[in-house]
């Protein structure tokens, strides 16, 4: 656990600066066909100091945690303010108090074996190999990752937080029946240490055993019909939707940058069935994946409703941006490593659940398709979205039919938002892999299923 | 505080005081200044003092691997213990190894001493040039940076390298605005070891703020045909890069399912085509000297006159399979320029599109792609004509590279790599 080493220089801050002592850690175990061809640890520690003068930041780190270190940080962070200030002169005034207090930590920091990762990856490696010997591949990831953070800052609220992850990844491939192959893969776990979120291999196996089937059927499977289709969305690709397509376009600074939602605020976006919300810590009274109480300027993390009944109602800040729209900072400023700067950033992004049931959903269709899984999502700042669609299947007068194989789709959100005429009555949330955004960083995203027009690609 | 060779030195002898038969590591340490502009204002200063060292010990054949970033002895200590711990608990495999004793060597590139002022005035001109030059323009975020560093690769076969290295670079954000209306939003990056010229010369940059101008006002494609493809040097190098990843790296040659398997010594594509790595060419800006493994970079050639030439294969993905390892680790793509001109390229092309960025899902192992051409231009009768959006590309990577049907003479060098303009057939194109 880190030491406190950095509230006792609170005295040398000479403008607003924030002073944060940061550890990332990284785990990694892969099995490709048993063969075990990643099997590392990774660490980054260290300290950084920013620090406001008229209107830009100054920022400097560094690896070495100790009091001279710290000087040395705050030295070169003020500066490099001083020396932007004197170039740039914007000349801008000082930062609206977010309020004082602090937040401490609320878990235990742990430090798993490699060996743990490694055992574990093993089990599940010898049933896929022994249970399903006609793969074409397979390959068994496990990732686990966690952030501790120690912030002080001149204004605001200080904190000691933690955001440990942990996950195994499952690819299996096989040979579908045109000769060539087939993937799909498939993350299981989430918020927790290691030894929090998995028991034993044998919980996985229901799970591997239902992606088998599924990419038994892909094998078999069809090519989609290119267009403009009916389809109900599975909730993973409803939250890469509220994730990508909308919330990018509502960060701040982003919106600062020209994109869609600098036009909108205040008007019909979406369906009057939509409510998108990003989460802090606490969602329809439940915890959230990945929950945040104070940001990386120390400003305490609250929810920030983006969408309320169809209509766009806010962006998500820092302290920075809040001012420039007369908002209030939510939490949303959060920094990836010790040598990173807090960037607005989502949490747990999610499309409020409806009231309608997945098989109602699906029988409401007469031609379409069921999208199950996605492989990865882009956005534009135009709203306009692409997601990989890695699973699925045809819809024919309100049936399930055929598997499909790998497709894409994409539309521009808030015109593909309007088109949402069903919800499903559950909201899952997924937080494997990382948001990409200059730094990277862990966010929770969820929805509930929901049906919808978009664009389909294929042959 | 001792020096990276010092540190490297201690951390084999640690290793194998706890046991590795065989170890390595690299140290390095250096510095990055960077300035930010974010909505087209400046930001930030961030200074970054850089250090980091990554071991690898093999113990009975088994591997261990840590990274970490603080260089004190009590950090390295650890860090040891922890690198002997996982290969203690790892899975012995007889392709693991580390390189074998060749003749050690220093490297100097780039630009050892940054000049601050002269390299923000130079940021400063660039987004006056940009607001003179291309009005419409907003710069997203521009991130100008420069890193220096000292690198040194040991192991315990004798093995050393020593590489320090300079450069700047750049990366940008933007999209053209005009009241409500906006683009889609583009990205350009540049590594460079001068700061004799405009920044806004660098590279495609003069081309894709031009053409994201002419982007504000798109039309979806009209259904859905078989037709051409033109790549930009924008794009070409994620394409070309995710048909690698999927065809010839580790990954798929060790499991076997690559399409390309057994494609050794045989034609992928016409025999226009050479594709190379070239770390070493003088357009590089400060390439790799040295590979992770601790092979001394060689320039190669990947795709020969239409023939596969090699695999990019780690020193364990060549153990791992019996075919040689790649010459070189970096991303320095090149590819030999055609004896057309981008003017009669465009103009060859009844019915296709101009594609300067990708946005699509992570093709399969079989190569199989699908996504959306973003920033990008129907092509109609030899003539680019509107700008499109809610267009949708699919067809297969493999097949790509044998529908190649021109290269341009023209190349274009951001300081990573050297390409040219591609023009491929038979890929189905879909609008609304």
């Amino acid at each position: 656990m880190l030491k406190d080493r950095i509230t006792y220089h609170k005295g040398l801050f000479r403008e607003h600066t924030e002073l944060r002592a940061q550890v990332n850690t990284r785990r990694a175990v892969t099995l490709l066909g048993g063969n075990l061809v990643a099997n590392s640890r990774s660490d980054d520690s260290g300290v950084s100091a920013r620090v406001y003068k008229n209107g830009v930041y100054g920022f400097a780190s560094a690896a070495e945690y100790s009091d001279e270190s710290i000087k040395a940080v705050l030295d070169a962070a003020q500066e490099n303010a001083l020396f932007m200030d004197s170039r740039v002169c914007k000349n801008k005034p000082a930062l609206p108090s977010v309020g004082t207090g602090s937040f401490s930590l609320i878990a235990d920091v742990k430090d798993i074996e490699q060996k743990t990762y490694i055992e574990f990856a093993k089990g599940v490696d010898a049933y896929i190999a022994s249970k399903y010997p006609n793969l074409a591949s397979r390959t068994v990831a496990v990732r686990s990752d966690s952030m501790e953070k120690l912030l002080t800052v001149s204004d605001g609220y200080n904190s000691h937080s933690l955001l440990p992850r942990s996950f195994v990844y499952i690819f299996l491939t096989a040979q579908a029946k045109d000769g060539g192959t087939v993937e799909l893969y498939q993350p299981f776990g989430g918020y927790g240490y290691f030894s929090d979120v998995f028991t034993t291999p044998e919980a996985l196996f229901s799970g591997i055993d239902f992606l088998y089937s599924e990419l038994m059927k892909k094998a078999e499977g069809v090519y989609n019909d290119a267009g403009y289709k009916d389809v109900v969305m599975h909730p993973d690709l409803a939250g890469i939707l509220a994730h990508e397509a909308v919330g990018h376009t509502v960060e701040a600074d982003l919106v600062l940058g020209g994109s869609v939602a600098a036009h909108n605020l205040g008007k019909q976006v979406a369906s009057e069935l939509v409510t998108m919300v990003d989460f802090a810590h606490t969602a329809l009274g439940q915890p959230v994946p990945l929950p945040i109480y104070c940001d990386d300027e120390g400003t305490p993390a609250e929810d920030a409703v983006l969408i309320k009944d169809g209509i766009l109602t806010g962006y998500m800040n820092n302290r920075e941006t809040a001012q420039h729209f007369g908002m209030k900072p939510q939490g949303n400023a959060r920094a990836y490593l010790f040598s990173d700067e807090p960037l607005i950033r989502m949490r747990n992004t999610a499309i409020l659940p409806g009231k309608d049931k997945l098989e109602d959903m699906i029988a409401a269709i007469d031609d379409g398709y069921y999208l199950t899984m996605t492989n990865n999502g882009q956005a534009d700042t135009t709203g306009e979205f692409m997601f990989g669609v890695c699973m699925g299947y045809e819809i024919k007068n309100g049936k399930l039919g055929r598997a499909i194989r790998d497709t894409t789709i994409s539309g521009v959100a808030f015109e593909m938002l309007k088109t949402v005429d069903m919800l499903s009555d559950s909201l899952i949330w997924s937080c494997s892999g990382f948001c990409g955004k200059k730094q990277p960083m862990p966010v929770g995203m969820g929805g509930p299923a929901v049906k919808c027009k978009v664009n389909m690609g294929g042959r | 505080m001792k020096s990276n060779r010092e540190i490297a030195i201690y951390v084999l002898d640690a290793l194998k005081k706890a046991g590795a038969d065989h170890a390595q590591c690299v140290v390095s340490t250096g510095k990055t200044d960077e300035f930010n502009v974010d909505g087209g204002q400046f930001s930030l200063m961030r200074s970054l003092f850089n250090s980091a060292v990554v071991m690898k010990a093999l113990k009975n054949g088994k591997k261990g691997v840590i990274t970490a970033n603080r260089l004190d002895s009590e950090a390295i200590d650890k860090a040891v213990q922890d690198c002997i711990a996982a290969a203690e608990s790892s899975v012995a495999d007889e392709a693991e190894a580390i390189a074998e004793k060749v003749k050690n060597d220093e490297f100097t590139t780039g630009v050892l001493t940054p000049d601050k002022d002269k390299f923000f005035d130079r940021v400063q001109e660039y987004m006056d040039d940009v607001r003179r030059d291309y009005p419409k323009i907003v710069i997203e975020q521009f991130i100008s940076k420069y890193t220096y560093t000292e690198q040194v690769f040991m192991n315990t076969n004798g093995v050393e390298f020593k590489n320090t290295s300079g450069k700047y670079d750049i990366s940008s954000m933007f999209s053209a605005h005009e009241g409500e209306v906006a683009s889609s939003f583009n990205g350009y990056g540049a590594e460079f070891t001068s700061l004799e010229s405009k920044l806004i010369d660098l590279g495609l940059q003069r081309t894709l703020f031009a053409e994201s101008e002419k982007q504000l006002y798109t039309k979806p494609v009209n259904g859905k045909f078989v037709g051409k493809l033109l790549i930009t040097p924008a794009c070409l190098a994620e394409i070309i890069s995710i048909a690698f990843e999927n065809f010839i790296s580790d990954g798929t040659i060790i499991d076997g399912t690559s399409p390309w398997i057994s494609m050794l010594g045989k034609a992928v594509a016409p025999e226009t085509l050479t594709i190379s790595l070239c770390p070493l060419d003088p357009a590089v800006a400060c390439g790799e000297r040295f590979t992770s493994d601790g092979y001394r970079s060689e320039n190669m050639d990947v795709i020969k006159n239409g023939v596969l030439n090699s695999f990019l294969l780690s020193n364990y993905g060549s153990r791992k399979t019996g075919y040689p390892r790649a010459l070189n680790l970096s991303s320095n793509l090149f590819v030999k320029p055609g004896d057309t001109s981008l003017k009669q390229l465009i103009a060859s092309v009844d019915r296709g599109i101009l594609i300067n960025r990708f946005s699509g899902g992570q093709p399969g192992t079989n190569g199989d792609f699908s996504g959306v051409a973003k920033n990008s231009f129907l092509i109609e009768n030899g003539e680019i004509t509107d700008a499109i959006s809610e267009t949708m590309i699919n067809g297969n990577l493999s097949d790509l590279f044998k529908q190649l049907i021109g290269i341009s003479s023209e190349t274009v060098c951001d300081g990573v790599t050297v390409l040219p303009w591609m023009l491929f057939d038979g890929v189905t194109i879909t609008g609304k």
